[in-house]
C-alpha cells in the first residue's frame, strides 16, 4: 500500500497559517512525522494565492527535503508551479493531478515526461461541468486519459488513478460505486495503481474515521492500492495491517506481527 | 556459523538461505550448520514461550528449518548428526485440532528427534501401531478438548494391553490439560507450550 502523506496542504489552517508566517519548525515537523510513519509520498500544496503560489511552493520543497528524502507529491494545478517544483524536488516526485481535460493534459503531460514523474489521474474531466456519476462515466475519462498517456510514452505504472469517492451521506451508493470503480479500473489498467483520498466517503457522518478505515479495507479488496491519507492514524495502519492479512498477502503474518510489536505506529 | 542460529532466531529466511549456501561452498560440515539450525530454533522456541514471538512466526520458523534442511540434506548422506530418538506424536480420538500439535512436531523435530506423524482424531490403536512399527520410546499425545481426556486415558491403557507401558514415556499437552490430568490419564507428564515438550522429551529419554 503506497500512502501519500496529506498533512502539507495550505488548504488547512495550521499549514496556511505557518506557511504566511514562514515557521520552518512547522512545516519542517509536520513534514518528518509523516516520514516517520511511513510515509511513501508527501503531498506538498501551498493552497495560497496564484500571486505567491510559486513563491511558497518553493519554500515548502526547500524545507520539506532539508529534514526528509521521501519523494514528494507535487500538488498544483497551476502548470508555471510544477514546472518551477519539478526543478527542485530531488527524488523522482509524483504530480497532483491531471484529469480528462484536454487543455490540462496538454500542459502537464511535458512535464510529467521531463522527470519520468508519477501522476495523479482523476476520473473526471473539468472542462465538463458536473463529476461522473456512474462507474462508465469513469471509465470513458479515463480511456482519454490513457489515451493521452500511453501517447506521450508514459507507463500505466506511473499512473495513480482517483476514482474520485462521494460522500455516503448524500448518496447512499456511493460506497458501491467507488468499489465498482476500483473493480473497472483493476480489470482494465492491471499495472496501474488505484488511489484517492479516504475522507470524503464519510463527509458529513459522525465517527468519520471509522467509515474511513472501514472504507479502506473494502477498497483494498477491490484493488485500491494507495491513498491519500494521515500516515500517522493509527487506527487506519491497523486497518490496513489487518486487510492485507487477511487477504493473504502477508506471508507467515510477518508483516502484521511486526507493525503489532511497535504497536502500528508505522506503516 | 553463529550467524546461521541467529538469522534464524530473527526470522531472516533469505539470508539465511543465502548463509547456509555459502557456508556449503565453503566445505563447512553440515552437520555443525543442522546444529546451528537447531540452536537458532531453540531460541526461537524460547522467545515464543516468553511472549515475544506469535504462533505465525514459529510457523516461519519451521519453515526456515525445513528449507534449510533440505539444502542441507544431499550433502548429509552418510554422515549422521545426532538423532535424539523417536517420538510418536498425534491428537487424540474425537479432537481434530492439529496447530498445537503441527508446533510440537515443528520443535521436536528441530530439537533433533525422529517424529511420527500419526496426525489428528487417532484412535489408541493407531498409537500402538505406530509405537511398535517404529519402537518409539517416546509418545506425545495432543488433547484440546476436555471431553476427549478419556481419549487420553484409552491410548494409555492401550498403551499398557500392548504390553508397551514400561518402555514408552507419555507426555500429554494441549490447552486444558494440567497434571491433573496427567494424574487422571495415568501418563507421565505435561508441557505447558511446545517448547517445554521438546524439554520433557529431551529429559526423558
Amino acid at each position: 500500500m503506497i500512502f501519500i502523506g496529506e498533512k502539507i496542504n495550505g488548504t488547512r489552517q495550521a499549514i496556511q497559517e505557518a506557511i504566511i508566517k514562514r515557521d520552518v519548525d512547522f512545516i519542517r515537523k509536520t513534514a518528518l512525522d509523516q516520514a516517520n510513519a511511513g510515509a511513501d509520498y508527501l503531498d506538498v500544496n501551498a493552497g495560497t494565492d496564484p500571486s505567491r503560489e510559486k513563491e511558497d511552493m518553493l519554500w515548502l520543497l526547500e524545507i520539506v527535503q532539508s529534514v526528509t528524502d521521501t519523494p514528494i507529491c507535487i500538488d498544483s494545478s497551476t502548470p508555471e508551479v510544477i514546472q518551477a517544483a519539478i526543478h527542485v524536488v530531488k527524488a523522482t516526485p509524483m504530480i497532483n493531478s491531471i484529469n480528462g481535460d484536454p487543455q490540462r493534459l496538454e500542459s502537464f503531460i511535458p512535464f510529467i515526461n521531463e522527470r519520468d514523474c508519477n501522476v495523479i489521474a482523476l476520473a473526471l474531466d473539468e472542462s465538463q461541468s458536473g463529476m461522473p456519476k456512474t462507474v462508465e462515466e469513469r471509465m470513458m475519462v479515463l480511456e482519454r486519459i490513457f489515451k493521452a498517456t500511453r501517447a506521450a510514452g508514459i507507463a500505466d505504472d506511473k499512473v495513480y488513478i482517483d476514482p474520485l469517492i462521494m460522500a455516503v451521506a448524500t448518496d447512499q451508493q456511493a460506497g458501491l460505486i467507488a468499489f465498482a470503480s476500483i473493480r473497472a479500473i483493476r480489470e482494465t489498467y492491471p499495472e496501474a495503481h488505484i488511489t484517492g483520498g479516504l475522507s470524503n466517503i464519510s463527509f458529513g457522518l459522525p465517527n468519520r474515521a471509522l467509515v474511513n478505515r472501514t472504507f479502506l479495507t473494502l477498497a483494498v479488496e477491490a484493488g485500491m492500492d494507495s491513498a491519500v491519507v494521515n500516515p500517522q492514524n493509527v487506527p487506519l495502519i491497523e486497518s490496513l495491517k489487518a486487510t492485507e492479512l487477511l487477504l493473504g498477502r502477508d506471508r507467515f503474518c510477518r508483516k502484521y506481527t511486526t507493525a503489532a510489536k511497535i504497536e502500528f505506529v508505522k506503516k | 556459523m553463529a550467524k546461521i542460529s541467529e538469522l534464524l532466531a530473527n526470522l531472516e529466511m533469505d539470508e539465511l538461505m543465502e548463509v547456509v549456501q555459502k557456508e556449503l561452498d565453503n566445505g563447512t560440515d553440515p552437520v555443525e550448520i543442522l546444529k546451528e539450525g537447531e540452536a537458532g530454533m531453540v531460541k526461537v522456541g524460547e522467545m515464543f514461550s516468553s511472549g515475544e514471538y506469535f504462533v505465525s512466526d514459529l510457523m516461519m520458523s519451521g519453515e526456515m528449518f525445513k528449507e534449510m534442511g533440505e539444502m542441507l540434506e544431499p550433502h548429509l548422506a552418510g554422515k549422521t548428526g545426532d538423532v535424539l530418538g523417536k517420538v510418536v506424536l498425534g491428537t487424540v480420538e474425537g479432537d481434530i485440532h492439529d496447530i498445537g500439535k503441527d508446533l510440537v512436531y515443528i520443535m521436536l523435530k528441530s530439537g533433533g528427534f525422529d517424529v511420527i506423524d500419526v496426525g489428528v482424531d487417532a484412535k489408541p490403536e493407531v498409537f500402538v501401531n505406530a509405537l511398535k512399527e517404529s519402537g518409539a520410546p517416546l509418545l506425545a499425545l495432543s488433547c484440546l478438548l476436555t471431553t476427549c481426556y478419556d481419549s487420553i486415558l484409552n491410548t494409555v491403557k492401550a498403551v499398557e494391553a500392548a504390553g508397551l507401558r514400561d518402555q514408552v514415556k507419555i507426555v500429554i499437552g494441549g490447552g486444558p490439560t494440567d497434571e491433573s490430568v496427567v494424574r487422571y490419564t495415568g501418563a507421565d507428564a505435561v508441557g505447558d507450550d511446545a517448547q517445554s515438550a521438546v524439554r520433557l522429551c529431551k529429559e526423558m529419554i
